[in-house]
């Protein structure tokens, strides 16, 4: 794991020096709200509903044992006892008190961890494959290059204010986990020959007009990353608009320029203010390696061994994936557990699942952009001591990836801008489909909830999409079809006409039907299924049977 | 209002001219024209070899101006809004691509928590009221001059 | 009228002692008069009281109208 060098640590602490000036500021009257709000944003502090929520980094999804208790301390001395991961891989505590967020910005900074960019219109915590490091399938570990990129876009002097927020994710692989499709810039390491480069992809993002992102760089040379990744910022911080808030963000500029013309401005601006000082040379780049390198995980030929108990082997065969170290699994923890919402974790399971990250997996724990965590290198031979631990903190609910495994945003419950709720539909497909044959029958299947149309619930890139809107001041949902987030990322379709919350699970049971009808063999996943017979097969079974009444 | 450089209250040398009293044959190397003025008495500035200081919004383009950089003693930009990032840019273009070596201002709605980063990306200095003077020297020292970028 | 706490974030309802946690406190505000109180809202949020103000629309019968308003009212409809 990366381990803070003597500068980071004092511009971290100069940092939460600056904010309390901030704060003491807003408190006084220096400053009005107008004012504070980019400041506090850029601190990761919202003002929601009920009260502020603090959304705390945790850069590419990775966190220590030590980190992770303290997050539970926060929780508890500052907070409600819990916190919520959101599907940028940090957190967020719902009910911090202003004047407390300096001393909890302290707190954090002694265990290396800060809330710094989480929030505002500017460049964001990089986010990665939550695999990273730990599969065979990949061409390089993307974390050395989110750590590289998080230091050269902390406070960047120039790129700061931008239009709009900015959003980067890497994948080291081909099989894409980190979404990088919908993401401002998403970053692919590629092997060509010998060497080993990035693809870079521009534009891609939700909201209220989703977009693929487009590749404009087919091999980016590893030295020129910064360089060319300020080219892209320079281009948009002139060129995005910044007239209207939902036309400001980059995907929008790329597409009124077209692709073309947005690459060619961009490799002007590469060409023209290249600065040397901005290249990466060979011993930076492994300097920033060594920090993610493996632990001494021990190679051996242990399988985990079938049990009596059929709920540890569920739990096996879908919530572990075999690590590439041999005699080794990767232990994904579902935080869709049935009684709470997505993403929540309370105290208690942070300070035991710490515990268990110490014992059972070298201290590491990593968080998923869908909501989960993972404990990275567990071996096979201590599973299930590891699943029974788990269970007795509900923490071993077997539906990764399965139609209860949801991303919900935090919904009309928690946020300011949201149009419905979504934590209780959520919980409605948890309940519905809590039988675990029944979830397995459905196969791989994302459901992604948004409780309005800035779509942080992901519904654009859901295979069923979940939208809340308020009609005549009534909870609707639309539903959209076809979506992913993956390599081959695509945006939803709108089925028709929306559905209010009690009718919405019968839609989705007919859905789930024509899915089922349509199968050819049992390894047809929902997406293959849609991608072959279409939307209009869907409609037709949804609104015979339902009616257009909803 | 006060010209602010680091922690050095500077004396203004530029006047900005109204446009009714603004005339072609009045221009003086201490004038602050905008673009428009500019534009308008650009030959007479040529022919006589002043320079002028020009005084740019933050929605206006550098563009129309990159190659006649020399006719100016400084170039002033105005922020619209602290929202507004663009003249940071403006000025990283002015210093790297154009290499632009007078003075250049910040102006408008700009905050003291800006002023670190003005300075870093090629502002000189920055026109404030005089009131915020303390609070603007006091964030400038709370700098440690400890940057990720170069 | 209501909006959040300066400190605490929380929602606060205009009162006639002043800004309340409790919404039964609450004053009544004939739509008319909305121009007298939103110079109350500013003065308050210049004196940092407040933040994020707003007026709850309510119904022919006095009760709280939108969802929203709801739940901001009666908190987080959800188990925690």
């Amino acid at each position: 794991m990366y381990k803070y060098s003597e500068k980071d640590k004092k511009i971290i602490a100069g940092r939460v020096k600056q904010f309390r000036n901030q704060v003491q500021r807003r408190l006084n009257g220096k400053i009005s709200e107008e004012e504070f709000k980019p400041l506090r944003l850029m601190n990761g502090l919202y003002l929601q509903l009920h009260a502020y929520m603090l959304r705390v980094a945790i850069p590419y999804g990775e966190l220590s044992s030590r980190q992770l208790r303290k997050l539970a301390e926060i929780a508890d001395k500052y907070d409600r006892g819990y916190g919520h991961f959101t599907t940028r891989q940090n957190i967020q505590f719902n009910w911090p008190k202003l004047p407390d967020v300096p001393d909890i910005l302290e707190e954090l900074s002694k265990v290396e961890m800060h809330a710094i960019q989480t929030s505002g219109n500017c460049i964001r915590n990089i986010s990665a494959d939550h695999l990273a490091g730990l599969t065979n399938d990949e061409v390089e570990d993307p974390r050395p290059w989110c750590e590289i990129i998080r230091k050269w876009s902390t406070f960047h002097p120039e790129f700061s204010f931008l239009p709009r927020k900015f959003k980067i994710a890497i994948t080291g692989c081909e099989n894409d986990r980190a979404a990088i499709l919908v993401h401002d810039i998403g970053l692919k390491l590629i092997k060509k020959g010998s060497r080993i480069g990035f693809q870079v992809f521009v534009g891609g993002g939700q909201g209220r007009t989703p977009y693929i992102a487009k590749k404009i760089n087919d091999f980016l040379l590893k030295k020129d990353l910064l360089n060319y990744l300020e080219a892209i910022l320079t281009t948009y911080n002139q060129l995005g608009r910044r007239d209207n808030i939902y036309k400001a963000r980059i995907k929008i500029l790329v597409n009124q320029l077209g692709v073309e013309k947005f690459k060619e401005l961009v490799d002007e601006s590469f060409k023209k203010l290249s600065d040397k000082k901005l290249e990466l040379n060979e011993t930076t780049i492994q300097k920033i390696f060594k920090f993610f390198e493996l632990p001494n995980i021990k190679h051996c030929n242990e399988k985990i061994s079938i049990s009596s108990n059929q709920k540890f082997n569920n739990w096996i065969k879908q919530n572990t994936i075999p690590h590439k170290i041999l005699g080794n699994s990767i232990v994904l923890i579902s935080l869709k557990s049935e009684n709470r919402p997505p993403g929540d974790a309370n105290s208690m399971q942070m300070y035991k699942l710490a515990n268990i990250a110490d014992k059972f997996s070298f201290g590491e724990i990593r968080v998923t952009h869908e909501q989960n965590l993972v404990l990275p290198h567990v071996k096979n031979s201590e599973i299930y001591e590891v699943w029974n631990e788990l269970d007795k903190l509900e923490l071993a609910t077997p539906n990764i990836d399965l139609i209860t495994d949801t991303i919900c945003c935090p919904g009309m419950d928690y946020c300011a801008l949201a149009t419905a709720r979504s934590i209780p539909i959520s919980q409605q497909i948890s309940n519905f489909f809590k039988d675990y044959g029944d979830q397995k029958k459905m196969g791989n299947i994302k459901i992604k909830i948004s409780g309005c149309i800035n779509a942080c619930g992901h519904h654009h890139v859901g295979n069923i999409g979940i939208l809340g809107l308020d009609r005549n001041g009534k909870e609707f949902y639309q539903i959209t079809l076809g979506g992913s987030s993956k390599q081959d990322a695509s945006i939803g379709q709108i089925v028709g006409p929306s559905f209010s919350s009690e009718n919405l699970i019968i839609a989705i049971k007919k859905i789930l039907q024509t899915y089922q009808k349509n199968k050819s063999s049992d390894k047809d996943d929902f997406m293959t299924v849609f991608r072959r017979i279409g939307i209009e097969e869907f409609k037709k079974n949804l609104y015979d049977n339902t009616g257009k009444t909803n | 209002m006060i010209i602010l450089e680091k922690q050095t209250e500077k004396k203004n040398l530029y006047q900005r001219i109204s446009q009714d009293e603004f005339s072609v044959n009045k221009i003086k190397t201490s004038s602050m024209l905008s673009l428009n003025q500019f534009m308008e008495a650009e030959k007479r500035i040529k022919s006589k070899n002043l320079k002028v200081g020009i005084f740019l919004n933050s929605d206006q383009s550098l563009d129309c101006l990159k190659d006649k950089l020399e006719l100016f003693s400084i170039i002033q930009i105005n922020f619209k809004s602290f929202k507004d990032g663009r003249p940071f840019t403006m000025a990283k273009e002015l210093r790297k691509l154009h290499l632009y070596n007078g003075e250049v201002r910040a102006s408008g709605h700009i905050l003291p928590d800006q002023f670190v980063f003005l300075l870093r990306c090629g502002f000189d200095n920055v026109e404030i009221d005089g009131k915020e003077k303390k609070e603007w020297i006091e964030l400038y020292n709370m700098d440690e001059g400890l940057y990720y970028q170069p | 009228m209501s909006a959040n706490d300066l400190l605490t974030g929380k929602v606060v309802f205009y009162s006639p002692g002043g800004w309340s946690f409790r919404s039964n406190d609450a004053l009544k505000i004939n739509i008319k008069d909305i121009e007298k109180f939103q110079r109350i809202i500013e003065e308050d949020e210049k004196r940092c009281i407040i933040v994020s103000p707003e007026f709850v629309e309510l119904d022919e019968s006095g009760h709280i109208k939108t969802l929203r308003d709801k739940i901001r009212n009666s908190g987080v409809t959800i188990e925690i």
